[in-house]
């Protein structure tokens, strides 16, 4: 963990996610970066950038900067419960899923 | 403003609620013309996984935000097969945006907005009330009735006036259902299938005696937090073996049976002053604590008096279920209301007033 004693939130944590396309990855970013970290002594960031030799913007970079590294968990466990139903509702319920199933029941 | 809404003839909309300890999805299909008196309303699918806690406790925000996130694609994935429709088939995906408690609405909205990513369709924020409302006016054809809404979370009474569901009463303190569910706690009464529904079950086998319990109508509000105080210490006068005012023993029935008669009571008073006021006859009981018969028969005698008649509906609709939130946020829909994505929040607080009813003359 590094230092950023300048704004007064020193305990920091980047994570990167990658996606398995840029779609799914911006889906990711836009469903979870509207509300807004409840707590001001909580920064996160979002955002998607390009994963190792590829264009495609599919790795979604969150990173976290907080006042106490209990606030820094707390804030990191909220995000990964949202991240995992994200990526369960992309599994389960995403257009092509969800037809390929209707098509199996109905055949 | 985009019309090409209000020109279709079948309009569908997934809705999905979890404000409270409910999550509910539901599938609505409204036809005919947008306004016309003509256009139906018909639930495609309507269903709900509740988090139960354990006797004697309530839910917490964290558990039930935990248990909305592990449900939620089992029951939207029953919501689609039980509709029986294709995605192509919704028009927009509707949300409670509030009021409610915050973990839980934001559990839900993250889903709903990857719904609407994924699927590629519109958004559209609902008013939790509002979407009570608008859906015991759906299911019963009340057209143009006093509401009274109540529920764990809520207590108040409305009428419709100007394209707003005007709050003519409410509870100054916590909610009548928060009042009932909360001595079930005191109790330690079974919160399966709902304390509300426990208690009622109890009441029924009460009534020996009526004890007495401080009734608490301010002008058109009320107050709950001191009859609860008031229930709780006759509990733990029972519980010491403590007798009642005709020095008889009472007992748990006895209790639920006067907190159900004294708290319904000051319900009914205040919804007959509504009606008064604005010369309906028709009352509408819509939020959990409507399901209740007591309240239904008691509501029931109040509006035969003054010629008119309550409207109520089951446990499908007056418990939170995510078909409401379909139906009201359909309904704003095709006037042209959205909510953009990055505008679709929840918030804790959202009065039942705040919003528009621009579907309404």
């Amino acid at each position: 963990m590094a230092t950023d004693a300048t704004a007064g939130l020193p305990c920091e944590l980047t994570l990167d996610i990658p996606f398995p396309d840029a779609r799914l990855a911006s889906v990711a970013l836009n469903a979870i970066r509207v509300d807004k970290e409840l707590s001001l002594l909580v920064k996160r960031d979002l955002s998607v950038i390009p994963a190792d030799g590829s264009s495609d913007q599919s790795v979604l970079r969150v990173e976290y900067k907080a006042a106490t590294n209990r606030m820094l968990r707390v804030a990191v466990n909220s995000f990964l419960d949202s991240l995992a139903l994200v990526l369960e509702v992309m599994e389960e319920l995403d257009v092509d899923v969800v037809e390929a199933r209707q098509k199996e029941n109905s055949g | 403003m985009d019309n090409t809404i209000a020109k279709k003839k079948r309009r569908i909309a997934l809705g999905c609620e979890g404000s409270a300890n409910k999550l509910g999805i539901g599938v609505i299909l409204h036809e005919g013309d947008v306004g016309s008196p003509l256009a139906t309303a018909t639930v495609l699918s309507n269903v709900r996984h509740t988090f139960v806690s354990p006797p004697g406790t309530g839910f917490l925000p964290k558990d039930t935000a935990r248990h909305h996130r592990s449900f939620f694609v089992r029951v939207a994935k029953q919501a689609l097969s039980d509709a029986g429709i294709s995605i192509a088939d919704i028009d927009c995906i509707c949300y409670t945006k509030g009021p409610g408690m915050g973990a839980p609405l934001t559990s839900v909205a993250v889903a709903a907005r990857t719904l609407a990513l994924l699927w590629d369709k519109e958004l559209v924020g609902v008013n939790h009330c509002v979407g009570h409302i608008e859906m015991g006016r759906a299911i019963t054809g009340a057209a143009h009735p006093v509401v009274l809404y109540v529920s764990g979370g809520n207590t108040q009474v409305i009428a419709y006036a100007e394209q707003r569901y005007r709050i003519f009463g409410e509870t100054l303190d916590i909610a009548v259902g928060n009042c009932l569910d909360r001595f079930a706690r005191t109790l330690g009464i079974s919160n399966d299938p709902a304390p509300g529904y426990n208690i009622e079950q109890l009441a029924k086998q009460g009534g020996r005696v009526l004890l007495d319990l401080p009734y608490a109508v301010k002008g058109m509000d009320c107050s709950f937090s001191g009859i609860l105080t008031r229930a709780d210490e006759l509990a733990a006068h029972m519980k010491a073996g403590g007798v009642g005012p005709d020095g008889e023993p009472f007992t748990p029935a006895d209790l639920c049976f006067s907190l159900q008669e004294t708290v319904f009571a000051m319900l009914v008073e205040i919804t007959e002053r509504a009606m008064a006021h604005v010369g309906s006859s028709q009352v509408l009981i819509v939020g959990g604590v409507g399901c209740n018969e007591r309240l239904q028969e008691m509501m029931g005698a109040m509006a035969a008096d003054r010629g008119g008649s309550v409207y109520a509906t089951d446990e499908r609709f007056c418990i939170d279920n995510g078909i409401m939130i379909a139906h009201a946020g359909l309904l704003a829909y095709e006037t042209g209301f959205r909510t953009p994505i990055n505008e679709s929040t929840c918030t804790q607080r959202f009065r039942t007033d705040e919003v528009l009813v621009k579907w309404r003359k």
